[in-house]
């Protein structure tokens, strides 16, 4: 599949290649509800996106279609459009779920760590790819909790549970968890909602850092961390991208007036 | 962009209502003191004259409380889009508000030492200047309080003219200088009068400006071309006169407190 996927990029159009995720006129639908209309945009290498919006507006059931998560939900499905990740269009025959979910990684919005070891939470994803040496997995864990801030806090208990960390600590280490295997994309779903203000901002503050290396998106219901962390913002309504732009200019000076009323508190 | 839709949290809606609100009355506050202390100087009123001097006391207060509102409403409510920029321009419109009763606390102080010297009937020159600057600052305020940018645009086209009336003012003004005489002194004072009058302009223009960015999120500072775009883009409503007059249009102006300073002498 990997070699599919390397073939398919090599002959992916220049275009295409330069967005990380391409979204076109993308329809989709729960049953026969239908959740997306005719979505297209285009997420930039390296860069952060929030999507914002009021509670069933799609920008989760969206985010959820860049992995194919929402494949596991019966009756769920794409019916319209294509979504090209890296330029491979995800939903073509021969692209493995599982493989797009190692390249295509996700964040929930409630911490779920294994029921094992810190270590073995970070070291789970890089032995499903196949058989490494203690060494590089130890090198492996230690390069993830890094990349999540979290090795200088845990260094010395990783033989613990991870059930024993706090709220914050859980989510870096799903976080850490997620990069071990070396995505491309690191997908956020409300990613603070069940942390407090502190573990919020070390969890932001990871956000930016991971963003050198990630391209990254974001969904959150929090105005001030979509300010604060991500250089595109998308709004949906309704099932519909309203307004998609530089973070500054959403929440400066919108060109929409449901974007103006949804920032500024006027609806939702 | 604005909007009519009222905030989910009443509250910010009745913290944004205060602070325009206070906006308005120190804009009031501030022309009355300019309208007094020209009548001061002009019909030799000394009440007059030190009633504008007490009174820029409560000028000042105003502008404390609208900084004073508009940090409590950043603090709260964390405003963005329309909401954001109005916080902004209500506290810059204050600031320029505060200066410009200044002006006319220095207007009033000078018409004090006139008022003990003979009248000299030289004094008639300021009238059309104070009428140009009392019609920019009208229009200034009413260009923020109805987020015209059409009509705050203008002001930075429409300040040429008073500034030509504040050089030929000047001008005469010095000439009557150079000739001496026991009225030197009266015409030195009414010098600086006219200047402060050009300085008002040139702060209605600033509130001009901070009418267009609440309207349009768009920055005219220096950028002359950018007015007269704005301008045609959206005519002001009385367009008996058009204010943007050839060879303005490229032009890039200097505002008021960047270059040659203003306040209290």
């Amino acid at each position: 599949m990997h070699e599919m996927v390397q073939t398919l990029e090599e002959t992916a159009s220049t275009e295409v290649s330069q967005a990380a995720i391409e979204v076109a006129d993308v329809d989709f639908c729960y049953g026969r509800s239908r959740a997306l209309k005719d979505i297209s945009l285009k997420v930039p290498k390296g860069e952060i996106i929030a999507f914002i919006g009021p509670s069933g507006c799609g920008k989760s059931t969206l985010l959820r279609c860049f992995n194919r998560m929402n494949d596991l939900v019966p009756g769920a499905r794409v019916t319209k459009g294509e979504i090209h990740v890296n330029g491979v269009e995800i939903h073509q025959p021969g692209v493995d779920p599982v493989e797009l979910r190692r390249r295509v990684g996700m964040v929930f919005q409630k911490s779920n760590p294994f029921p094992r070891t810190i270590y073995e939470n970070v070291a789970y994803g890089p032995r499903l790819a196949g058989p490494v040496e203690k060494s590089d997995l130890d090198d492996v864990v230690e390069g993830a909790l890094r990349g999540a801030a979290l090795w200088d806090e845990v260094k010395d208990r990783l033989d613990e549970s991870a059930f024993g960390l706090s709220g914050g600590q859980q989510q870096r280490l799903c976080i850490a968890r997620t990069i071990a295997v070396k995505p491309e994309i690191v997908l956020m779903d409300e990613p603070c909602s069940a942390l407090d203000p502190v573990a919020t901002a070390k969890v932001e503050e990871l956000i930016l850092e991971l963003k050198k290396d990630y391209t990254i998106v974001v969904v959150t219901h929090n105005m001030q961390q979509a300010t604060r962390i991500s250089d595109l913002t998308a709004f949906f309504y309704l099932g519909e991208l309203v307004e998609f732009d530089r973070t500054s200019a959403i929440f400066t000076s919108p060109k929409r007036q449901e974007t103006e009323d949804y920032v500024t508190g006027r609806f939702g | 962009m604005r909007s009519n839709t009222p905030h989910i949290i009443r509250e910010f809606d009745e913290a944004f209502l205060s602070l325009g609100g206070k906006v308005s009355t120190m804009a009031g506050q501030t022309r009355i003191n300019l309208e007094r202390s020209i009548q001061g100087l002009l019909n030799r009123d000394i009440d007059l004259c030190r009633a504008v001097i007490a009174d820029d006391a409560d000028v000042d207060e105003t502008e404390r409380e609208i900084d004073a509102e508009g940090l409590d409403i950043l603090m709260r409510y964390h405003p963005v889009a329309s909401d954001l920029r109005k916080v902004i321009s209500s506290m810059k419109v204050a600031a320029n508000l505060e200066r410009i009763s200044d002006h006319a606390v220095n207007i009033a102080k000078r018409a004090k030492k006139m008022i003990s010297r003979p009248l000299v009937s030289e004094a008639k020159l300021i009238e059309p200047v104070y009428s140009l600057a009392d019609a920019l600052l009208r229009d200034a305020v009413a260009a923020y309080i109805d987020s015209d940018s059409g009509l705050g645009a203008s002001l930075k086209l429409r300040d040429k003219e008073l500034d030509k009336a504040d050089k030929r003012t000047t001008a005469r003004l010095s000439e009557l200088l150079e000739e001496g005489g026991e009225n030197a002194e009266l015409f030195l004072h009414l010098v600086f009068v006219v200047r402060s009058l050009e300085r008002v302009g040139d702060l209605a223009v600033n509130i001009g400006e901070d009418a267009v960015f609440l309207d349009l999120a768009e920055d005219i500072r220096y950028r002359r071309k950018a007015a007269v775009a704005i301008v045609k883009e959206h005519p002001v409503g009385n367009a008996d006169e058009d204010p943007v007059q050839p060879g303005q249009e490229g032009d890039e102006g200097e505002r008021a407190g960047e270059s040659t300073g203003s306040g209290n002498e």
